[in-house]
């Protein structure tokens, strides 16, 4: 190679290397950072990005610098000179990469070992998941639809589903994990900026799945506090939640449903305004009809919708009374 | 071809009258089709009368026997069972008449033939046809997500889409496309008349599109499509509308198609070498062939298994993936993966194989480190199979499993990239030809490098878990499998189209084709990296307005890329009568295959080709890489000549 070639290749490589740090800085890739595990996992990105803007600058120079400087002239039917090898540039090419990969399996490792850590006394929230909600359950046995955390402090989100996989996401927390029927799985955050964000499910999980959404609050230790004693926290379910209304909200059923008693507004299923029609059509009592709907969703089905489409787990998961009051809420709130 | 050739070929007598319905073809299959099938049908419902249980026609095991029973009777009619039915009754076998050779007219192409090169150009149409029908899904719901809400399709439709759109692209084109184009020149390329086993290659076609009817049909199900995505995770597959049963049953036509296909390349390339050709003189797309055909037969049995276990648990009421029965809901994933990451190997080695042919033909060259080439892809192979658990690193797994499989799956880079340097060192000081084929092998270098590093990202545990499941999974499968394996697919077809054809596509035509495809590819797919590591979750038909410029950009973009395929097409069936007519070796390429006329003799070869050197000796003064009869095309002059 002449001292012009080097330089051209060099020139190359600059400027495949300028433009892909220019898009990889200019463009904000990736959310700001919430909690302390997004911080170190932000960091083994940029990590791995600087490699890869290193190996594509030095991919992307050579395979230019070849198509333009050894274009065979039209009519030119020799060969090139018969190269068919180089030791010590292939032993180069295969130690380098493994180098590097090493190197990022090595940080990427530190980053989930310390991601881990809970630390002594973490704040443990149940994040139950069912088609297609979220509910999440504080030790103090209450349980919401919204999950409110506080600022700084060690959270352990214990996952479950009620019926097929899940998955906790909040972009700006980094952390994911999908909720697995028959098994636990856990996620460590520790939020470090208080605001508004989105919980999104990422595994498919039926036809409600984009739907599938919830919210995180982060507060500040003492405004979480404050909210987590104050009265007028909604009552858990279990915790003898038998009116109709907090059934209707915390088995989930506004996800799907449109309800205007209940402010739900859900598109997934029929809508739940007009049921004594859809009892009528069917033959059976306005309150046998909600009923057999709610345990047996396909002896049923209104015009459009499919069959195995609602859960047919509600059978199991609501107790007696509380199937009661829900019939009795949806038949007294629908026209 | 040569007159010896003709000799041996007769065309079948057309028989008539009844003899029609009992010759094998489509007359025999308007019978059997729904004879064979029925009686499946009418298994079930007597065991079921007999147990006493009710329903009697229950859709569930109906769908399970039928889409078995009805693809057996038309393959009993094609004649797919002939031989080895009547060797196996002890009936006299007829005559090897080789009459199941070659093709006259187009119907040939429509019956069990038992020529590689048939065979090959059946995949291969097969797989392009597949292509358009799975594309045009794609177009459909790219049209649904220019906008957030609901506007063409409901949930349920999209996901039908989605599903069947990446099944078909994976187990319908890009797999069985290389299948095709191996077919074509790897019997060629080694010095064999044909493949090992002829009727099983036959067969192994034939199952084929019975796969992507059987997907397709289930769109169409009582009840609804597979709709759980192409991974289909239990339990949710196990618990979607009957469709899944078409699902789970397809995949066991198209993974025993592979099998079958792979076993026969592996005992073809094993024992059917030319003398002279050492495993270090062969060619590295048949090296790739090798490593990819003892991938697919160690790994296809497991997405097998992962789908007859569905299908029990939902069937059978067997509980291998309820948790409520005690079943492992994770088990499903471990066995699906443990094949489905190999797949994607299977997918890309291939293309592997045929960029080493043409870079090193197109640079005038000999591939750069050919060692290190051909045990790359053993390295691989290897690699492979180790790694299918990054799939699910947020899946709930033992979190200490997460680092072994780290390491093994970023080590997977180091072949990779082994290839890529080794690609760019051999274009280095060539007299590089920038034909189409050629364009092609470029390209896919560039798209694959951005691919395969964001497949090095998604390998660290601690950069996967906040991408997996997004859209920059979405970006990163398509740029690995369409910047990787497609443009692999399409550098192939228009590298060997002037030998299956003896005519030259159209150059203007095919850089049109590259320049859309790669302009448009990237359009749609490179913003996909952002809404994902924004936070748009994949598979989903409605998303957060903020992210609706991106994908609005992304749709209009994918359908400039849908444009590409039509200028394509045209270009393929064009040139196939109008194209200029070329000779036996435009590429002025060594290996076997171009050594012999376009399109090559029904038997290949004359005399058995003599192998004397490596395959891609260029500029090597006076060397030849085989010496073939005289009646034979002339090997090309090398260097200097």
């Amino acid at each position: 190679m002449t001292r012009g070639s080097i330089f051209k290749l060099l020139a190359y490589a600059v400027v495949a290397g300028a433009v892909t740090t220019a898009v990889a800085v200019l463009i904000p890739w990736l959310p700001t950072a919430a909690t302390r595990q997004a911080d170190r996992m932000w960091f083994s990105i940029w990590f791995a990005e600087i490699i890869a803007i290193v190996v594509f600058a030095v991919v992307a120079a050579v395979l230019v610098y070849c198509v333009v400087e050894f274009r065979a002239k039209p009519g030119d039917l020799s060969d090139g000179p018969p190269t068919h090898g180089h030791t010590m540039l292939e032993i180069i090419w295969t130690a380098i990469p493994t180098v590097l990969v090493v190197a990022i399996t090595i940080v990427a490792a530190i980053v989930i070992h310390d991601n881990g850590k809970a630390g002594a006394n973490p704040l443990v929230v149940k994040v139950i998941t069912q088609q297609f909600t979220y509910q999440f359950e504080y030790p103090n046995g209450k349980t919401y639809d919204i999950l409110r955390l506080p600022k700084d402090r060690n959270v352990k989100l214990d996952l479950s589903s009620k019926d097929v996989i899940h998955s906790f996401w909040v972009p700006a927390f980094g952390e994911k994990s999908d909720a697995v029927p028959g098994i636990s799985t856990s996620i460590v955050i520790t939020p470090t900026r208080t605001g508004y964000y989105p919980v999104i499910c990422t595994q498919l999980c039926g036809l409600g799945h984009a739907l599938m959404r919830s919210e995180a609050i982060v507060l500040e230790q003492a405004a979480f506090d404050t909210w987590y004693t104050s009265a007028d926290a909604a009552p858990a379910p279990a915790a003898g939640g038998d009116d109709g209304k907090t059934i209707y909200t915390t088995a989930g059923c506004g996800a799907c449903h449109t309800f205007t008693a209940a402010g739900s507004a859900g598109k997934i299923g029929p809508s739940l305004d007009n049921l004594s029609s859809a009892a009528a059509k069917a033959g059976q009592s306005l309150d046998d009809f909600i009923s057999s709907s709610i345990t047996d969703p396909d002896s049923s089905l209104a015009a459009g919708y499919a069959k195995g489409v609602m859960p047919s787990t509600y059978k199991t998961s609501i107790s007696g009374t509380q199937l009661d009051s829900l019939v009795k809420y949806l038949a007294e709130n629908t026209k | 071809m040569t007159s010896v050739a003709h000799d041996h070929h007769h065309a079948p007598a057309s028989p008539s009258g009844l003899r029609k319905f009992t010759a094998p073809g489509w007359y025999r299959v308007l019978w059997t089709t729904p004879l064979v099938g029925l009686i499946g049908l009418g298994i079930v419902g007597l065991i079921r009368s007999a147990a006493g249980w009710d329903p009697v026609w229950k859709s569930g095991p109906l769908a399970t026997v039928g889409t078995v029973s009805f693809p057996m009777g038309l393959l009993i009619g094609l004649g797919g069972f002939d031989f080895w039915t009547y060797y196996a009754s002890g009936k006299k076998t007829r005559p090897e008449s080789h009459d199941g050779h070659g093709a006259t007219s187009w119907k040939d192409y429509f019956r069990i033939n038992t020529d590689h090169k048939v065979i090959g150009i059946q995949y291969t149409v097969t797989t392009m046809f597949f292509f358009v029908v799975s594309g045009l899904m794609a177009l459909l719901f790219r049209a649904e997500l220019a906008k957030p809400g609901d506007q063409y399709f409901n949930p349920q439709t999209f996901n039908i889409l989605v599903t069947e759109h990446a099944i078909l692209m994976i187990l319908l084109v890009i797999i069985p496309a290389f299948a095709g184009l191996g077919n074509i020149v790897i019997p060629l390329m080694i010095g064999a008349s044909d493949m090992a086993f002829p009727k099983l290659n036959a067969l192994s076609y034939w199952l084929l599109p019975i796969a992507g009817i059987t997907f397709m049909a289930g769109m169409f199900a009582p009840g609804g499509g597979p709709s759980a995505g192409w991974t289909c995770y239990a339990p949710l597959c196990a618990h979607q509308p009957m469709g899944n049963i078409f699902f789970n049953m397809a995949v066991q036509w198209g993974g025993a198609s592979s099998i079958m296909t792979a076993l026969n390349f592996l005992v073809t390339i094993i024992t059917m070498r030319a003398p002279g050709m050492t495993f270090w003189r062969m060619p590295l797309l048949v090296w790739a062939n090798f490593s990819t055909s003892l991938l697919v037969v160690l790994a296809t049995p497991f997405i097998a298994g992962s789908q007859f276990f569905e299908l029990f648990d939902r069937v059978m009421h067997t509980n291998f993936f309820e948790a409520s029965g005690g079943g492992y809901v994770l088990g499903y994933q471990h066995i699906f993966w443990f094949y489905s990451h190999p797949a994607v190997y299977i997918m890309l080695l291939p293309g592997f194989g045929i960029i080493s042919e043409v870079i090193a033909v197109m640079s005038r060259k000999p591939i750069f480190g050919y060692r290190l080439m051909a045990l790359s892809l053993l390295a691989i192979l290897v690699l492979g199979f180790s790694v299918w658990a990054h799939h699910m690193y947020v899946a709930g797994m033992a979190g200490w499993l997460r680092v072994p499989m780290m390491a093994s799956t970023l080590l997977i880079a180091v072949p990779t990239g082994i290839k890529i340097f080794s690609w760019l060192a051999t274009m280095w000081n060539g007299k590089i030809n920038f034909n189409t084929p050629m364009l092609w092998a470029t390209g896919f270098i560039a798209t694959f490098v951005i691919g395969g590093l964001s497949g090095v990202w998604l390998g660290a545990v601690s950069i996967d878990i906040p991408v997996s499941s997004t859209y920059f999974i979405v970006a990163h499968i398509h740029y690995v499998l369409f910047g990787g394996s497609v443009f692999t697919i399409f550098t192939g077809i228009y590298y060997w189209y002037p030998k299956v054809t003896g005519r030259m596509y159209n150059e203007k035509l095919g850089k049109l084709h590259f320049w859309m495809t790669f302009i448009g590819f990237n359009a749609t797919f490179f913003p996909m990296h952002y809404l994902g590591t924004q936070g748009m979750p994949r598979r989903v038909a409605d998303y957060a307005p903020r992210f609706h410029d991106l994908n609005a950009f992304a749709s209009i973009a994918s359908y400039f890329l849908g444009a590409s395929t039509a200028i394509f097409l045209f270009n393929m069936i064009w040139s196939w009568t109008k194209g200029e007519v070329v000779g036996s070796n435009p590429w002025r390429a060594m290996t076997l295959e171009w050594q012999v006329s376009s399109p090559p003799p029904i038997f290949n070869f004359e005399e058995v080709p003599q192998i004397v050197g490596g395959p891609y000796e260029f500029g090597v003064p006076g060397a030849r890489h085989a010496i073939l009869g005289s009646a034979q095309a002339e090997p090309v002059a090398t260097g200097g000549h």
